[in-house]
């Protein structure tokens, strides 16, 4: 008995939808990635349900676990002026040529005594050999001199302006008495606001923010 | 007979054509080499933005000082391995009392003291926290109490430290810790 036979279909198929498609969502990410800012270290931030998105261009002090503070002046700040005015301030004794390769570094975290001989070394310190900006001793603070400078360097401009780019950006696990110090020098210098830096979560469902959220208004005044 | 011939001239069959060859190429590595830069786009980037918290210190130099209703205060004291004491009112007298940072924690205390400052002086804006870090705190506790104050939706807060009077209330229940 014959049997119908089925005619055998080539295993080769057209791969330019496929290939249409790979490239389309490798165009779209390649986009929506955004350059990471170097980063001094790794922090794992603690998360909150604040939804103000932390700004672009921003002085940020960071706190990693093992209680070492690094400051991070951004490109568009006034760094230089910073720079020079620690080094006058503070008497560090920096040559114009050793002041540029302090600005050239995209974070200070060293001990101000120890910046000399930290510019003048051949081969860039990996991070996990610097040491931070001491602040455990309350009497000798050096993020209070650092904060010093900083709103001397922008003394005259809008202080709101200045506000809203003072950034903390904290390890969760790091321990509060390290960031009470970071507190404290900004008080010191009469900086009463400041942001912390922290990721997104959402507000739990029923609560009052969550209503507030989602509604746009004050919607529970409790009787 | 001697006839050159045009080449053109010549039947189809004899001229010597290179094979066409077809136009098609084959796509799949050009597919795998982009999922494989996709693979890498998405495990590189960060989709998430990081938010901000505002932190306010008060002026210590203006001289100004808040009174805090007895009933509406809520002390706060953030200790090691996420573990929250509170008491309420002043510390005198004060029953300390332990919770954590789960929904039926803290925030259901939180919850509990507004509805209780709303009875007795009829506005839960008055409610006031006092936060009280402890030594052994970690920054990611402190982040979370002013977290949940924000939830609450409750705006009246303060950062202190912990002081003679918090510590004498450990000595009283017994459980003091480093």
């Amino acid at each position: 008995m014959g049997r119908a036979k089925i005619p055998r279909k080539s295993t080769n198929i057209d791969m330019t939808a496929m290939c249409d498609v790979a490239f389309l969502l490798l165009s779209f990410f390649i986009l929506a990635t955004k350059q990471k800012p170097p980063e001094a270290v790794t922090v794992a931030a603690p998360t909150s349900v604040s939804s103000k998105a932390a700004p672009e261009k921003s002085i940020l002090i960071t706190l990693t676990k093992e209680g070492k503070v690094f400051l991070m002046l951004g490109e568009d700040t006034k760094k230089k002026e910073i720079i020079e005015d620690i080094n006058t301030t503070r008497a560090l004794g920096l040559t114009p040529g050793e002041l540029s390769k302090l600005n050239k570094m995209s974070f200070i975290g060293m001990p101000l005594g120890k910046l000399k001989a930290l510019v003048n070394l051949a081969e860039a310190l990996p991070p996990d050999r610097l040491e931070g900006i001491p602040i455990r001793d309350s009497a000798n603070n050096e993020l209070v001199y650092w904060l010093r400078s900083v709103t001397n360097a922008y003394a005259g401009t809008d202080q709101t302006k200045l506000q809203e780019i003072l950034l903390v950006k904290g390890d969760a696990e790091a321990l509060y008495p390290d960031f009470k110090s970071i507190k404290a020098a900004f008080k010191k210098n009469e900086l009463f606001k400041f942001k912390i830096v922290t990721n997104s979560e959402s507000a739990p469902v029923g609560s009052e923010l969550y209503n507030v959220n989602k509604l746009g208004t004050k919607a529970t005044e409790v009787k | 007979m001697a006839e050159f011939l045009n080449n053109s001239s010549l039947p189809a069959k004899a001229v010597h054509r290179p094979h066409k060859k077809s136009t098609r190429v084959d796509l799949t590595p050009m597919v795998d080499l982009g999922f494989l830069l996709i693979c890498f786009f998405v495990f590189t980037s960060n989709m998430a933005k990081p938010v901000t918290m505002q932190i306010n210190q008060p002026n210590d130099k203006t001289g100004e000082s808040n009174q805090v209703c007895n009933s509406c205060a809520l002390t706060v004291l953030l200790d090691s391995g996420n573990a929250i004491h509170y008491y309420e009112g002043a510390p005198e007298n004060a029953i300390l009392k332990t919770t954590d940072f789960s929904e039926q924690g803290i925030r259901k205390i939180l919850l509990q003291k507004r509805q209780e400052v709303v009875s007795v002086v009829g506005n839960p804006a008055r409610m006031v926290v006092i936060i009280k870090p402890m030594p052994g705190a970690q920054f990611k506790n402190f982040v979370d109490m002013v977290d949940e104050l924000n939830i609450m939706g409750l705006k009246l807060y303060y950062i202190d430290e912990v002081k003679p009077a918090d510590q004498a209330l450990f000595l009283q229940e017994n459980h003091y810790r480093k």
